[in-house]
């Protein structure tokens, strides 16, 4: 999942303030599960700038609505007479979904109500963790499943760096240390011999490096 | 509430705070909420609830909205909750909510969690902190009516 955190009040009232009327447009998919984005937020947040506007003289009206994902036109067109009422649209989805909202909405203003952070997974209840960095050409085969280009501080392919204490990263003892976790989990699935394999300098070709990535499916084009 | 009871309010010179208290069900004598003092209990606007834990950050703010200078929430002393730990739950929603309200400028001192052996302390506490921060600064028409 997408995992983000909704932006400090204070950033959100300023690009607010040129409105009077303006949309908080939920979405009920990632950003709903790491309570940044789905409907309750989106509920708590327009009070929020209710009650925070209100204090000044300046007072706002807001609309709250939530949608299924952000990032479908099928589910944002939903949202259009919404959008139509409203001055701007303050989306609580992440930076895709903001985006799926201005190619559909080319006359509305659209602003980000949240930082988008990482692809990762809810750990334990209120914890998520960043377990991917969409590099493009995955080897979490050789990796025993545990990706070093993202859990691994330095990034490091071809083994720990020799800092490692306690299975913990140099970093901070609050980062598992990726290569102890990779060669545990390859020694319990007797997969040592993958520890063998040299991985050449990583090819970021397919990663962001390259430009905006795109995945075209002929078989699901008309 | 009205617009023109909020207007009353911010012409009084004496500041009388509106407290609203959500409470758990199962916490207080014959789930009812109540309080020794009189004068305090003029004051009190109270909504029952099956636990603590069904406390949700918009239901405080709204209570906000709608006029509350201050709110607490009354969930079961530690070990006593029902449904395991929904007092806990409710105190850390109320200790977000705290935060939150710090960062909009309305006070985190507005908002006070207690246990339901402790109420009669909690208001109180909570009207020091009344008495320092003063009324809901909310204008009154920007003040929502309960929907
Ligand atoms: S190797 Fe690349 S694609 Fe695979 S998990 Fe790591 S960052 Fe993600
Ligand atoms: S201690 Fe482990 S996770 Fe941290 S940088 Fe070194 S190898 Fe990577």
């Amino acid at each position: 999942m997408i995992v983000a955190k909704q932006k400090p009040i204070a950033e959100i009232k300023e690009m607010l303030r040129p409105y009077q009327k303006v949309l908080i447009l939920g979405c009920g998919t990632c950003v709903k599960t790491c309570f940044a984005g789905g409907e309750d937020e989106a509920a708590t947040l327009g009070a929020a700038l209710r009650l925070a506007f209100g204090q000044e003289s300046k007072s706002i009206e807001t609309e709250e609505l939530t949608v299924e994902r952000q990032c479908e036109d099928a589910f944002i067109q939903e949202a259009a007479q919404a959008v139509a009422r409203n001055e701007a649209v303050l989306s609580l989805a992440c930076g895709a979904g903001v985006q799926a909202m201005a190619r559909r909405f080319a006359k509305s203003v659209l602003l980000p109500g949240v930082n988008t952070t990482f692809i990762g997974v809810l750990e334990k209840p209120g914890l998520f963790t960043e377990e991917c960095s969409g590099c493009g050409d995955c080897d979490l085969d050789t990796f025993g499943g545990i990706c070093p280009v993202t859990r691994c501080s330095k990034r490091l392919m071809n083994g720990p760096c020799g800092g490692s204490k306690n299975g913990k990263c140099e970093v901070s003892p609050d980062i598992d240390c990726a290569w102890q976790l990779i060669i545990d989990r390859l020694t319990a699935l007797g997969l040592q011999g993958n520890l063998k394999r040299y991985i050449p300098a990583k090819d970021w070709r397919p990663s962001l490096a390259g430009g905006p990535r795109r995945l075209l499916r002929e078989d699901h084009v008309i | 509430m009205t617009g023109t009871e909020g207007c009353d309010r911010y012409m009084s010179s004496k500041f009388e705070p509106k407290i609203h208290v959500f409470f758990c069900v199962n916490a207080l004598d014959r789930g009812v909420f109540s309080t020794q003092d009189p004068e305090k209990a003029a004051r009190i606007q109270s909504v029952k609830m099956p636990c603590s834990s069904m406390i949700k950050d918009i239901f405080m703010l709204k209570a906000f909205e709608c006029g509350a200078d201050g709110v607490m929430v009354v969930g079961c002393p530690a070990g006593r909750c029902k449904r395991v730990d929904g007092n806990i739950r409710a105190a850390k929603r109320v200790a977000w909510v705290q935060k939150l309200l710090d960062e909009i400028g309305l006070g985190g001192k507005r908002l006070v969690y207690t246990a339901s052996s402790d109420t009669d302390a909690a208001i109180t506490l909570l009207l020091k902190g009344l008495a320092e921060l003063g009324p809901n600064p909310v204008k009154p028409a920007a003040q929502a009516s309960p929907r």
